[in-house]
């Protein structure tokens, strides 16, 4: 065979694709097949420009940079969020696959998968995005110069590209849709964490609104989705200990966090019973006794005393007053660098896995070995 | 027998030590010989890394390095939440020597020995879900659950972020429904089986908490679940005992029997009451039971 014979034969692939189509200005909703031929090295959006110049110039879908950068083609691919430009399709056409494609998730749908971005920008704006002035200039007149170690607690945050997969997956978003959500907190925390911001305070005050930090169910769908390693979920986390570090700490969630850390330094253990009282003051929880009564019926309410304590727990005190002169307090702690940033094989040692190499929503294809590709000349 | 660090953490000591009881009786079953470690504390829940993030490494490092010195290979933990902190600070002491070091010295001056990085923590749910563990379990639920509809509900922090949990995949975990196959029961699939049950905020946000709640129980509920089954204490605790509320709030009464991932296999086992405790849930697992006595 030739060289161009092995190029037009091998390398092109069949495709197929269900997209839930939707227009909202009838309310019309199906569920719609597509098949058409494509290079095998197509991604989810080289599919979609297919159809549409091909099969159907109807599909709405948004794109632009077609690399990585823009934000604008989030949608979800079997029901997760995925950046369609970062997509392979090999894997799964070749598997006989056909993948269900719809709009993001917690976003009104305009027309296919085109959400109404408005609610994810209002509270991207919320946030108020841009450094505040305020600190002190050098008195040389000369640069601030600011540490690797400082800017390296906000370089996760700083590679977003606002394309919303992560609040196209938000649980607690989906249970309270005026949650700030991952990607404005992480946004947020990108400015806490920036030491020529001049407004650290007033911004944790305002993300420590009802919607705010303390929302956050911990599902950790933010981090598994983002296709650019953002990791909003440590980024909260980031928001929570600078807020306490700070004395912000009047949210329930901050009060609650606080109580995990007064149980480990007295009994080791979680003072369990004693954590509602600290966590919603007591008035709440005597509202709540009728509920904790039930509860104590089945022994879910152990008795405080005498306590439960862990061998040794004086360790653990001692520990945190070690650390505390250490200089990693707040946000600091959370282990950052490029060690942390370094993206992991799926298959880590807490077991083999069952399922074949797929392609993983969200999450980079099987890489394969350029010489190794089918088709490609020998 | 396979020797095992056990840490069980703070609910199976405490408000669900029905967990406790049953891991302890199927253990030696599964092929497990637990060494329960004494001198540890709680892995802060995710709250402590949220207060106060370095001291939370600093207290899974030590659990970490009590778990190595007993000179086993693996720590067993029970409970999605403290295999998510315990793996998330092994990761990073096992990726970065210069933090290893830091916290070596830190644990040097407080008594504890160094830690070198070479224990796994592995949640008892992957030790049964294939090898060894998983034909032994076969063999262990020899009574069975006469094809009864078993809901699994994974939860969120045995599964994501899958770069540090890593055993199965994230979005199509198999494990949970494995097992239930084992012990003869049929697996029921639903979409929310891998969300939040809404623990984590139950206190401080218990609308937003009770909204997460709702689905995978009320999913479970309409796909004909005789029960759900969970590896999560955090999990167990909210389903169950919370389920009240949602009766309270939606109005929908659902009875849902739920069970840890331990007592399910304990009853495919032939474990009597004493070794399941089902008299410490708060919605009855009776009904449940009944349809097996049939």
């Amino acid at each position: 065979m030739t060289e161009a014979a092995i190029h037009t034969e091998a390398q092109t692939m069949e495709v197929a694709l269900k997209i839930w189509r939707f227009n909202s200005e009838t309310g019309e909703r199906e569920l719609r097949r597509y098949e058409v031929e494509a290079p095998e090295w197509v991604t989810l959006l080289d599919v979609l420009d297919i159809i549409k110049d091909r099969v159907d110039g109807t599909l709405a879908y948004r794109k632009s940079c077609r690399m990585m950068i823009c934000g604008s083609c989030g949608m979800r691919m079997d029901g997760a969020a995925v950046l369609a430009c970062k997509t392979r399709m090999y894997e799964l056409a070749s598997a006989g696959q056909v993948p269900v494609i719809s709009a993001m998730g917690n976003l009104p749908i305009i027309k296919d998968l085109v959400v109404d971005m408005q609610p994810f920008w209002d509270k991207f704006n919320a946030m108020k995005p841009y450094l505040q002035p305020g600190y002190v200039e050098p008195p040389d007149g000369k640069e601030h110069l600011i540490s690797q170690e400082r800017m390296n607690v906000i370089h996760k945050e700083s590679l977003c590209i606002n394309c919303g997969c992560c609040v196209s997956e938000c649980n607690s978003m989906e249970a309270d849709p005026d949650f700030l959500g991952p990607q404005a907190l992480a946004k947020g925390m990108r400015f806490v964490g920036d030491p020529r911001d001049g407004a650290k305070i007033e911004r944790l005050e305002a993300y420590n609104s009802e919607h705010g930090i303390w929302d956050c169910t911990r599902c950790y769908f933010c981090t598994e989705r983002c296709p650019k390693g953002v990791d909003p979920r440590d980024a909260i986390a980031k928001l929570g200990a600078e807020s306490i570090k700070e004395g912000i700490d009047r949210d329930m969630g901050a009060k609650h966090a606080k109580w995990f850390v007064k149980s480990t330094e007295t009994t080791g253990w979680l003072r369990e019973t004693e954590l509602v009282p600290k966590t919603q003051g007591v008035v709440s929880a005597i509202k709540e006794m009728k509920f904790a009564m039930s509860l104590a019926r089945r022994g879910k309410v152990p008795l405080p005393v005498p306590p439960h304590v862990a061998e040794e727990v004086g360790q653990a005190r001692a520990l945190r007053d070690i650390i505390a002169g250490q200089g990693r307090d707040g946000a600091l702690g959370i282990v950052q660098g490029e060690r942390a940033l370094g993206r992991i094989e799926h298959t880590d040692s807490g077991g083999a896995r069952r399922d074949a190499p797929e392609v993983t929503p969200g999450e980079e294809p099987v890489q394969r070995d350029i010489g190794e590709q089918p088709g490609a000349p020998s | 027998m396979r020797r095992v660090a056990y840490y069980k953490g703070c609910l199976a000591s405490l408000s669900a030590k029905e967990l406790d009881i049953s891991t302890r009786a199927l253990a030696p079953k599964v092929g497990l010989e637990l060494e329960e470690l004494e001198a540890v504390t709680c892995c802060g829940a995710g709250d402590i890394h949220e207060a106060e993030p370095d001291y939370y490494l600093h207290l899974n490092a030590r659990i970490l390095a009590h778990g190595e010195a007993t000179g086993a290979d693996t720590l067993m933990t029970v409970c999605n939440v403290c295999t998510l902190n315990l793996r998330q600070a092994n990761w990073q002491l096992q990726k970065d020597e210069a933090l290893l070091e830091r916290v070596n010295a830190n644990l040097d001056a407080v008594g504890v020995p160094p830690y070198t990085g070479s224990i796994e923590v592995k949640h008892l749910l992957w030790l049964i879900a294939e090898g060894e563990g998983y034909e032994l379990l076969k063999a262990a639920a020899h009574k069975g659950l006469k094809g009864l509809k078993i809901a699994p509900f994974y939860g969120c922090q045995i599964l994501r972020p899958s770069k540090i949990l890593g055993f199965e995949h994230p979005d199509r975990p198999w494990s949970l429904e494995a097992i239930i196959e084992a012990c003869g029961g049929e697996p029921v699939d639903y979409p929310a089986k891998i969300k939040c049950c809404g623990f984590p905020i139950i206190q401080a946000r218990e609308e937003t908490a009770l909204g997460e709640l709702i689905q995978p129980i009320e999913q479970a509920y309409e796909a004909g679940a005789d029960a759900m089954v969970t590896p999560c204490p955090l999990c167990h605790l909210s389903l169950d005992a919370w389920q009240s509320k949602l009766k309270k709030t939606t109005g929908r009464d659902f009875r849902m029997p739920i069970l840890h991932l331990s007592q399910l296999i304990g009853v495919a086992a032939g474990f009597d009451e004493s070794e399941l405790l089902f008299k410490r849930h708060v919605v009855p697992v009776g009904p449940m039971l009944d349809k097996l006595q049939v």
